[in-house]
């Protein structure tokens, strides 16, 4: 019988594969294992290396732009203080990406539990402050308004997290283990096709959008972010064409390119959602001059999160995808 | 063209040397016996080939997964044609300093070690 290979033992491994960052867990947690002497060697090398991976994936994942738009979104509902408590955060989230899609229990169970959450919220408000009410010009009708808002959230939110799913593994493309050149440069060669046209195309809309912020009488920096995605996206330098190289070379263009348009799309996503946003901190700014702070920042915590659950919710399902093609893109061989 | 630091160019160096076999646990060895007596973290190792690969002067792909990894897969690292490229421009600038050290410090007296 073949004597089993010693390696950490499993609580250990555990806690060391949680600390690595899942997009370098593969090759740094196989590089701890292999040179494995005893837990205490595995403890401090572990120590020792996470601090510089964790640190290097920040930098690969860091979207400036996302994060900013990020930052401005929690400083317009929550102010400075969380802000500056929430940038580190936003940063190591970015290193802790997942390189797969959510399961569909998961994104279920996150949308279930978001809106759980916002109806246990305003029930609070609504038992804390009913006599609050009439003096803070939120009137009874308002309250029930929202209240069954949260409570048809559930079923929203859980169709539409079920619906991105289900679309994305209608088209996962590059499903195989083995690939030629030739076809490997025509999957990348059809992506820089329809990388460019997409650009062009949202770049061509953010413009339009930018010259309809005038007349709704948008935030000038908001439209002025607007203005310059959609100059960015029309001047982009995307390749036309795949340059020549071998597989190794082709694949590591793709996957750069891959991860590149990503990075592109996420921070888009939250440019899109930043009017709507902007617009809805208004709103409720103004419905409700008097009522206390708490109450309204309350109102607009509940409003921002459910806003930036969608939008994460779009950004973690596309990047998984995008992921999980880069991953199929690592393991593929040259036929 | 890409400038490079003193410590890619070692590891940059440690990969060319490895050829096929250049993977974490072999480039870091690589890399300590080449900055001899300087000790190198592992960590240091990964940051540095994460920069490069972003750089486009090494690209990566995991191999096949192996018992003696706890059934994970090696991420194998190969130097691109910029890569190489910069790696000979150092090379170049190296050769010409010890040129003019040696002469500075004395002709054949003096020998880098």
């Amino acid at each position: 019988m073949e004597a089993a290979l010693s390696g950490p033992p499993e609580w250990l491994e555990r806690m060391v594969l949680f600390a690595i960052p899942p997009a370098a867990r593969e090759g740094v947690a196989g590089d701890l294992w292999e040179t494995y002497q005893n837990p205490g060697q595995y403890a401090v090398e572990a120590l020792q290396t996470v601090p510089f991976v964790v640190w290097s994936q920040i930098r690969r994942n860091l979207n400036l732009p996302a994060l900013i738009l990020q930052s401005a979104l929690i400083f317009l509902c929550f102010g400075g203080p969380v802000t500056l408590m929430a940038l580190p955060l936003l940063m190591l989230r970015e290193a802790y990406r997942p390189v797969t899609r959510p399961s569909p229990r998961r994104a279920i169970r996150e949308a279930i539990l978001l809106s759980c959450g916002a109806m246990v919220l305003l029930l609070l408000i609504m038992s804390v402050h009913s006599p609050f009410h009439v003096r803070a010009g939120v009137d009874s009708f308002t309250w029930l308004s929202l209240f069954l808002a949260a409570l048809f959230l559930s079923p929203f939110l859980c169709l539409f997290r079920a619906g991105l799913i289900m679309q994305g593994d209608r088209r996962m493309p590059l499903a195989a283990d083995n690939l030629s050149k030739d076809a490997l440069a025509g999957a990348y060669q059809t992506f820089l096709k329809t990388a460019f046209c997409r650009n062009v195309l949202e770049g061509t809309a953010l413009a339009f959008a930018a010259i309809a912020g005038f007349f709704f009488t948008w935030n000038v920096l908001l439209i002025g972010l607007f203005v310059l995605a959609a100059v960015y996206l029309l001047l982009d330098t995307i390749p036309r064409v795949a340059s020549a190289g071998d597989f190794v070379s082709l694949r590591a263009q793709y996957q750069r390119e891959l991860l590149r348009q990503e990075q592109l799309r996420r921070a888009l996503r939250w440019l899109w959602f930043a009017p709507v946003l902007v617009t809805l901190q208004a709103r409720l700014a103004i419905t409700a001059t008097d009522a206390q702070d708490m109450v309204i920042a309350l109102l607009n915590g509940v409003a921002a999160a459910i806003l930036c659950f969608l939008v994460a919710a779009l950004n973690r399902e596309f990047g998984g995808r995008v992921q999980e093609q880069i991953g199929v893109l690592d393991r593929m061989r040259e036929s | 063209m890409e400038s490079l630091g003193q410590f890619e160019q070692i590891v940059l160096t440690a990969i060319l040397a490895l050829d096929d076999n250049a993977y974490g646990v072999t480039i870091h060895a690589k890399v300590e016996e080449l900055s001899h007596p300087k000790k190198v973290a592992r960590g240091a190792v990964y940051a540095t080939l994460d920069r490069m690969e972003d750089k486009a002067l090494i690209s990566s792909w995991l191999s096949e997964p192996t018992r003696e990894r706890g059934g994970r897969s090696r991420r194998h690292y190969r130097l691109e044609k910029s890569g190489e490229k910069a790696l000979k421009e150092s090379a170049r600038t190296a050769q010409r300093l010890i040129e003019t050290i040696t002469r500075s410090l004395g002709g054949l007296a003096w020998k880098p070690r």
